[in-house]
């Protein structure tokens, strides 16, 4: 197992470093530039020129790969053009909303969607099951930018019980922490609750299939057989086996935490990374670009070992040395 | 036990936010404590960085953070023209001499010299400079401090246009001490300025808390609200936060469904104005067919501009001003009834076509010219609407005169990097369409029809060179007389309505929604942003 463990670190770094440089290599091939948004006619070409050579210097992309690599290995990485600051800087600015958001959606929606699949399972095609089948399917087919707008509209224009923007009120900036906190909690109501649903729908849709195909194996019949009550058949035989494909989907939700939800972001006016990216890519402002790249490829490489680890928890037959 | 731990837990929580709670917070710029029921302004917008530095600040709600922060030597009045802020000049020839007023003290009570002014400009000037006023460095030759009071400022060149460098906020010359431009950038967001409020804290993409500058050295100006409060709310949505009362004033995009939605509204009401600036579309004149002026008004009058700007703005208004690369806002624009309107006609449309040898020799349904097809690629960017529905319709009504057009989809940046950043004959595209807002002074060197922009970088992608728009763009910067000078580029703008190189499609127009409870912002206007009208500001 450490063996393994340190194999597998080992690993992390040359295909980390492999995507890194084609990240640079599309990059450079991209057309446009940080000075191409640039619409000042008192901007001459000259002008423009030099402050691009300033930004971004004209280098081949495996040198400007070299470059960032060095300077990461002494804890600078890179200078965010748009805002004339440190890339860490701005990825700190933006990535904490994304950490609470999706962390709470995602319990919220193992909390309420595994439970909720097991019993679809158990009770295959009662009004129970259909119902939550049928909540399933409205839940992962509705669009999020709709339905963020939908609650919206209810919530916060019509009944206004909840605040339509924003993650904090500015007034409350030197509150007392529990009182900020509170604050949080309740801008964020709507956004998980949003961001959740959709989740919701997907950890049932995973549980319930993995649930019945585990109630129809042999050894399920032979615990009932031996006279078992239905819920130890249920919950410790049936359901410790129907959890490991939903590890493996819980495990590659991780790197999910800190990419951000784009939609849920926007429709929601909260600052966020998926934004932040979309910005960086529409603005040509690579070293960010890289940066949350980088930060990403790095989560999900090490997302993937720990649902791996996890999976080797939940299922004795799988040993890794 | 766990009681214990959670005890524990909670008290270095608090240990930490008591910490993250300072460095937020402005400490040194005059700011008082928020006191309850205090009257703050709020602005609904969405996209501003957090660069609150007026040399550094390239955006459009950073910069006005920075005009409320920050005050310039120049500013200008409702009309357009230049007016004395911090200081009063006298011109001669290229050489400008500024004398500050009396009194002038920064926010955190030390006085704003001719040094600090001197500075700000300097620092433009600095060798590892690497913000957006580059040009503004260039236009100065020389800064030199007179007197305390008094600095005199040498340009390149003479011309008109030189006072609209005088705009940008002064600096502090101790504050912002610097000695590499990194060092100067570290102080983009905690700037000190001369103007009525200062930055008590933000978060990026939430918000920028300004408070009334309690030291302000102007008491005929000075904030009579407690301070401004700017929040991040997205577009989907801002509408709806006006309309609950969870911002003063927003300004929504200039749609017609925009306009019903705000008049529609117990609580707010509508501000709108014709802006200075326009959409347009331009056309490669480097391509045989699109060379023959005949041609490219061919397409112009297969054009049913009217629907367009009636579907997109819902404005009677934007039709009946005619086009000319001249905003209607400007003292430059030329009479309506010397622009052609090039009313929709596909008869005219055809016949023009027929003139310029471009018809259909083998049945196809799509003309010919000198052999080649009339197939046109038109590049389209999805970050905006207009330039999707002004394509689809060119796309059936241009079939009809047997002009075939590909629309071509792609982001924003890498239009502007096919069209102007790309080599001169390298520029791949026969038509484009864009929006672009303008200078005060309607001087168009460098811009869309400077034949001398045309070249990698430049503004000027259409190639298109006239000889006679050259000479009157020339006269246009060596006369000083505003009435000359209008005389002149009202020639030039109805010459380029004739030739089109680029078509103007439409001026655009702002609108602005404003809760009731807001009183003396209604002024807002084309030259005149809410930033100019802060001290007129009260609230119920």
């Amino acid at each position: 197992m450490k063996n393994y463990i340190i194999r597998r670190l080992l690993q992390i770094i040359p295909v980390f470093l492999g995507i890194l440089f084609i990240l640079f290599f599309i990059v450079d091939r991209a057309p446009g530039g940080i000075t191409s948004n640039i619409m000042d006619p008192k901007m001459t070409p000259e002008l423009k020129a030099a402050l691009k050579a300033k930004l971004d210097p004209d280098l081949p992309f495996y040198v400007k790969f070299w470059n960032w690599l060095v300077e990461a290995a002494h804890g600078n990485f890179g200078f965010s053009q748009k805002h004339y600051r440190p890339v860490l800087d701005v990825i700190k600015d933006n990535i904490g909303c994304t950490f609470a958001l999706s962390l709470i959606a995602m319990i919220f929606s193992m909390l309420l969607g595994i439970p909720a699949g097991i019993i679809s399972a158990t009770k295959q095609y009662s009004h129970l099951d259909n119902f939550l089948t049928i909540f399933s399917l409205i839940g992962l087919a509705f669009p999020t930018f709709f339905l963020g707008l939908l609650l919206l509209k209810v919530f916060a224009v019509d009944l206004k019980w909840l605040p339509s923007f924003g993650l904090s009120d500015p007034k409350l900036a030197s509150a007392p922490f529990l009182v900020r906190l509170g604050d949080y909690a309740y801008h964020l109501i709507l956004p998980c609750l949003v961001l959740g649903l959709a989740e919701t729908a997907s950890f049932m849709r995973y549980t319930r299939s993995s649930m019945l195909e585990v109630i129809r194996s042999d050894y399920i019949r032979t615990a009932r057989a031996k006279g078992l009550s239905e819920k130890v058949v249920i919950y410790k035989h049936a359901f410790r086996n129907a959890m490991i494909p939903i590890v493996t989907l819980i495990g590659f939700r991780i790197p999910g935490l800190i990419s951000g939800a784009v939609m849920t972001e926007t429709v929601f006016s909260l600052p966020g990374v998926g934004k932040l990216a979309v910005e960086a890519t529409t603005t040509r402002n690579y070293p960010l670009l890289i940066g949350i790249n980088a930060m990403l490829t790095l989560t999900t490489l090490f997302a993937t070992l720990v649902a791996d680890l996890l999976y080797a928890a939940v299922d004795p037959r799988i040993k890794y040395d | 036990m766990n009681k214990k731990f959670l005890a524990t837990a909670l008290s270095s929580v608090l240990a930490l936010s008591a910490m993250a709670g300072c460095s937020n917070s402005q400490a040194n710029t005059g700011g008082g404590e928020p006191t309850q029921g205090e009257q703050t302004l709020r602005f609904g917008l969405s996209g501003f960085e957090g660069v609150f530095d007026p040399i550094l600040s390239d955006n459009v709600y950073d910069s006005y953070v920075c005009s409320l922060i920050f005050e310039g030597l120049v500013t200008n009045d409702p009309t357009g023209e230049a007016i004395p802020k911090l200081a009063t000049w006298e011109v001669d020839g290229n050489v400008y001499t500024f004398t500050l007023k009396d009194g002038i003290k920064f926010s955190d009570g030390t006085p704003l010299t001719a040094e600090d002014v001197a500075f700000t400009y300097n620092t433009i000037k600095e060798e590892d400079y690497a913000g957006p006023r580059t040009a503004v460095g260039a236009a100065i030759q020389s800064v030199e401090v007179i007197d305390e009071k008094t600095v005199k400022f040498t340009m390149t060149e003479t011309s008109p246009v030189n006072i609209w460098n005088f705009t940008y906020g002064i600096m502090s010359k101790d504050h912002y001490a610097h000695s590499s431009f990194e060092e100067l950038a570290a102080l983009n967001d905690q700037p000190l300025g001369s103007g009525p409020v200062v930055l008590k804290g933000w978060a990026a993409k939430q918000y920028v808390d300004m408070v009334k500058n309690e030291n302000y050295w102007d008491p005929d100006n000075a904030l009579k609200i407690d301070g401004v409060l700017f929040q991040n709310v997205e577009e989907d949505a801002i509408l709806a936060a006006l309309q609950n009362g969870e911002i003063d004033f927003c300004q929504p995009a200039a749609k017609a469904e925009n306009v019903e939605a705000v008049e529609g509204m117990d609580n707010a009401h509508l501000v709108s104005y014709l802006a200075n600036g326009y959409t347009f579309m331009c056309f490669n004149t480097t391509k045989p067919t699109l060379s023959d002026v005949k041609v490219r008004q061919a397409l112009v009058y297969a054009l049913d501009r009217e629907s367009f700007l009636q579907a997109e703005y819902g404005s009677d208004q934007l039709v009946s001003l005619g086009m000319c690369p001249v905003s209607p806002t400007s003292w430059a624009y030329p009479d309506v009834s010397d622009l052609n309107a090039y009313s929709y006609d596909l008869e005219k449309a055809a016949a023009l076509l027929d003139e310029a040898g471009c018809v259909d020799t083998d049945g196809d349904g799509i003309r010919e010219m000198n052999g080649e097809p009339m197939h046109l690629r038109w590049l389209v960017y999805p970050e905006a609407t207009w330039p999707g529905t002004l394509s689809g319709m060119a796309y059936d009504s241009w079939k009809q005169i047997g002009v075939d057009l590909e629309i071509v989809q792609m982001d924003f940046n890498t239009v502007a990097a096919t069209t102007m950043d790309a080599e001169p004959g390298e520029k791949d595209f026969d038509i484009y369409t864009m929006g672009f807002s303008l200078s005060i002074d309607p001087d168009p060197t460098g811009g869309l029809f400077d034949a001398d922009a045309y070249s990698a970088g430049g503004f000027n992608a259409s190639g298109f060179r006239d000889e006679k728009s050259q000479e009157l763009m020339k006269q246009g910067l060596t006369e000083f007389d505003q009435e000359k000078r209008a005389e002149i580029y009202k020639e030039w703008a109805a010459r380029q309505n004739e030739l089109v190189p680029t078509l103007i499609v439409a001026y655009r127009s702002e609108i602005w929604g404003i809760n009731n409870r807001v009183h003396g912002l209604d002024d807002i206007g084309v030259y005149t942003d809410f930033t100019q009208l802060i001290s007129n500001v009260t609230l119920d």
